[in-house]
């Protein structure tokens, strides 16, 4: 048993951290605001990662990539999400998009959009859910009408992150309807700016460009546009999140939260007077955060083995559960200056910034719910 | 024993319910946060149901329809400090504050106010420039304090928390209300979410908590004027403490069984989510109320069945 992550990649800790400190003012909270600056910062963060090959350092070589292991991603995604994820949108394309290319995408594809994502100069979104087809995503309803030319696609996205930013978006329609659930989507590759599509953002209490509709009209599609097989879109799907399967690595803002605010309660001569409770709480997050960063560790050790299908989601519910956790205690602690807000208030308005997201930690990219059932499923037996 | 609210109570709260339903209901804060204005017609309603003309220093009738009218205002996110101008002090609206850090919600509306620490000890408020768009507290205006006042009674202290209280269990009420229909109405996997068995134990629990804090908020209320004066500050402490509690777990509850729509500034949750935040994170944090409720139970004070 040996719980170091090696020395690759703590010097790669080291590189970010000194990247981030050089490029990412302090108060940054990510890419999503609505100062159009910090999507501008974050772009050239991602050019910075680039240059020096950490942006997809994931990736195969041949396909612009880092060749780094599976530690040496685990710490990027940790620093990154921890820094308020200084590559803004990129993450969905260089997290699944890029790999779910390389595994299913054509030569055509892989040449035109890899050496893009890996030079951080693209934004994707993700055009799965639906009004009617949430958790129940295999019944989604927008269809694509096969023609002569190809497919014309018409119907409506929801809750689209970043549709307004991006460029490209993977979109998943119905292609037959009478065919067997797994057999009726296919994903197409389509650019933002393609006739047809508008798109609609939704004002929401977790800030801009979170949440958009994305209206499509008759959008052209052709065959070189289709990402994996017809009818193969829900396999594909499947595939692609599975790259995401312990997905963001919450502890590690949870963690650099509660430091800062250590930090400034103690500057501020405010440690001392907080609540007994309050500390107590405060000790206990950390016990549970160090345990979902290990469930996390866990859950990729065995990436490749496949052996518990529920290490993933276990680490989902309790890494996701601390983030709703912390966003409380942080709330408490900060005292009467909690609600506030903006670049003056305590840790430059990361609090409120954390709570406000952290309510859609248990929701967005798979509900809790769903985890809880892997890992039912996987303790109890499946229940039909 | 009779734990129903008095007939003139009720009948009072259902007037009051339909008028500010009818001036625009949640959907009317979600305008407020753009245009402060929209508060003008608010007080013109509170007005004309004769809410300013409550004495909830009085009886226990008077301070239980005054209690109702909070809890309405929290079920349509009323975008008026009700409580704190329930409890006026010489004119002046009284807030709870924390005096490190003084914010008051609707700071901005003018007149005169007083703000007062937990232990009633009181100042004159002034207000700057309000905040630019907050999503949590988004009418919470940073104050700071002017002269010093006359200490505030102990029992204003006490029933502006107990008023408090009533006002985050009507936001609690309006909010699973629209969680009930909603997992009534959405189907998934063919069949309505109400149907799953997590869906249905989730909300469950939320509605046993509910109904908790409105029989200790309806218990509470009648204590403060049956019981000593000694056990009203307690009491009211241990109401707020309760409701601040209940409504952190009810309103995840609702947000997690809504999805992504309970987070779009369109639905009611959102609203009243954000709107009720600062009553539920000031004058002091749930645990600082806790803790001033310790030395109440080390004097075996606080109300038992064999205190
Ligand atoms: C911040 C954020 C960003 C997002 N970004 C994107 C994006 O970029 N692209 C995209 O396609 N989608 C995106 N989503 C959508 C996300 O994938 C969905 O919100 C999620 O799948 C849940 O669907 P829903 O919101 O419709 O909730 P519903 O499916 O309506 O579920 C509501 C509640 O019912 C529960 N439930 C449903 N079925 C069951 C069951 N069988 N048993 C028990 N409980 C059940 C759920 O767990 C949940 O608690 C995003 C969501 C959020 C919050």
């Amino acid at each position: 048993m040996d719980y170091e992550l090696g020395d690759a990649a703590q010097a790669l800790r080291v590189r970010l951290r000194e990247l981030i400190a050089q490029e990412i003012p302090p108060g940054f909270l990510g890419a999503f605001s609505a100062n159009p600056d910090d999507l501008a910062l974050t772009q050239a963060f991602c050019k910075t990662l680039a240059d020096e090959g950490l942006l997809c350092l994931a990736w195969p070589t041949e396909y612009g990539g880092g060749g780094g292991s599976v530690w040496e991603q685990t710490v990027v995604r940790e620093e990154m999400w921890a820094h308020h994820e200084p590559r803004g949108a990129q993450y969905m394309g260089v997290n699944w998009v890029g790999p779910a290319l390389m595994r299913h995408g054509t030569d055509e594809q892989r040449a035109k959009h890899l050496p893009a994502i890996s030079a951080g100069e693209v934004i994707w979104c993700q055009g799965f859910s639906e009004p009617e087809a949430g958790t129940d995503l295999a019944s989604l309803r927008t269809r694509a009408v096969l023609d002569d030319d190809g497919w014309l696609i018409s119907g409506q996205k929801v809750w689209t992150s970043y549709a307004l930013m991006a460029q490209w978006c993977v979109l998943a329609a119905c292609t037959d309807p009478a065919a067997k659930s797994n057999e009726r989507l296919t994903l197409f590759i389509v650019p933002m700016d393609r006739e047809g599509i508008e798109v609609r953002p939704i004002a929401s209490m977790l800030g801009p460009h979170h949440l958009n509709e994305v209206f499509l009209d008759s959008v052209r599609v052709t065959e070189a546009d289709v990402l994996g097989k017809v009818g193969a879109g829900w396999k594909v799907m499947r595939d692609a999140l599975a790259y995401e399967r312990v997905g963001i690595a919450r502890y590690a803002r949870c963690e650099s939260l509660l430091s800062r605010l250590q930090d400034a309660l103690v500057a501020d001569g405010l440690w001392d007077a907080l609540a007994p409770a309050l500390k107590s709480r405060w000790v206990r997050a950390l016990i549970s955060l160090r345990v979902a960063r290990l469930l996390a560790y866990k859950a990729i050790a065995q990436q490749n083995e496949g052996i518990d299908p529920a290490a993933a989601a276990a680490a989902r519910i309790v890494t996701t559960t601390c983030d709703q956790t912390v966003a409380e205690l942080l709330l408490e602690a900060a005292g009467a200056a909690s609600l506030d807000a903006g670049p003056d208030a305590p840790i430059h308005g990361a609090i409120d910034d954390h709570w406000r997201y952290a309510q859609a930690a248990t929701v967005s990219s798979g509900t809790i719910e769903v985890q809880r059932i892997l890992v039912a499923r996987s303790v109890l037996g499946s229940s039909r | 024993m009779n734990t129903d609210l008095p007939p003139d109570v009720v009948a009072f709260a259902d007037s009051a319910r339909h008028s500010l339903t009818r001036l625009g209901g949640v959907d009317l804060a979600l305008r407020t946060e753009v245009d402060r204005d929209l508060r003008e017609p608010v007080s013109r309603a509170l007005a004309s149901i004769g809410a300013f003309e409550l004495d909830v220093r009085g009886d226990l009738d008077e301070l239980l329809a005054g209690a109702q009218l909070c809890r309405i205002a929290g079920a349509v996110a009323l975008a008026w400090p009700v409580v704190d101008e329930l409890l006026s002090v010489d004119g002046a609206r009284l807030a709870l504050i924390n005096p490190a850090a003084p914010r008051v919600d609707h700071g901005d509306l003018g007149g005169e106010w007083v703000g007062a620490d937990l232990d009633g000890e009181a100042h004159s408020l002034e207000f700057g420039e309000p905040r630019s768009r907050a999503k949590l507290g988004p009418f919470l205006m940073p104050a700071s304090l002017g002269p010093a006042r006359p200490p505030v009674a102990a029992d204003d202290v006490a029933r502006h928390l107990v008023l408090g209280s009533w006002r985050v269990l009507g936001s609690l009420e309006a909010a699973l209300d629209q969680v009930v229909e909603h997992v009534g109405a959405r189907k998934q996997f063919g069949q309505a979410l109400a149907e799953f068995q997590a869906v249905r134990f989730a909300i469950a629990d939320a509605s046993v908590a509910v109904r908790g804090l409105e029989e200790l908020a309806k218990f509470t209320t009648w204590r403060l004027v049956t019981a000593s004066a000694a056990h009203h500050s307690a009491d009211a402490c241990a109401l707020r403490l309760h409701a601040v509690d209940t409504a952190v777990a009810v309103l995840r509850t609702c947000h997690q069984m809504l999805g992504a729509i309970g987070f779009c500034d369109e639905h009611d949750v959102s609203v009243l989510d954000r709107h009720l935040q600062p009553l539920l994170r000031l004058p002091v944090s749930a645990e600082s109320l806790a803790l001033r409720l310790v030395p109440t139970v080390e004097a075996h004070e606080f109300e038992t069945l064999f205190s």
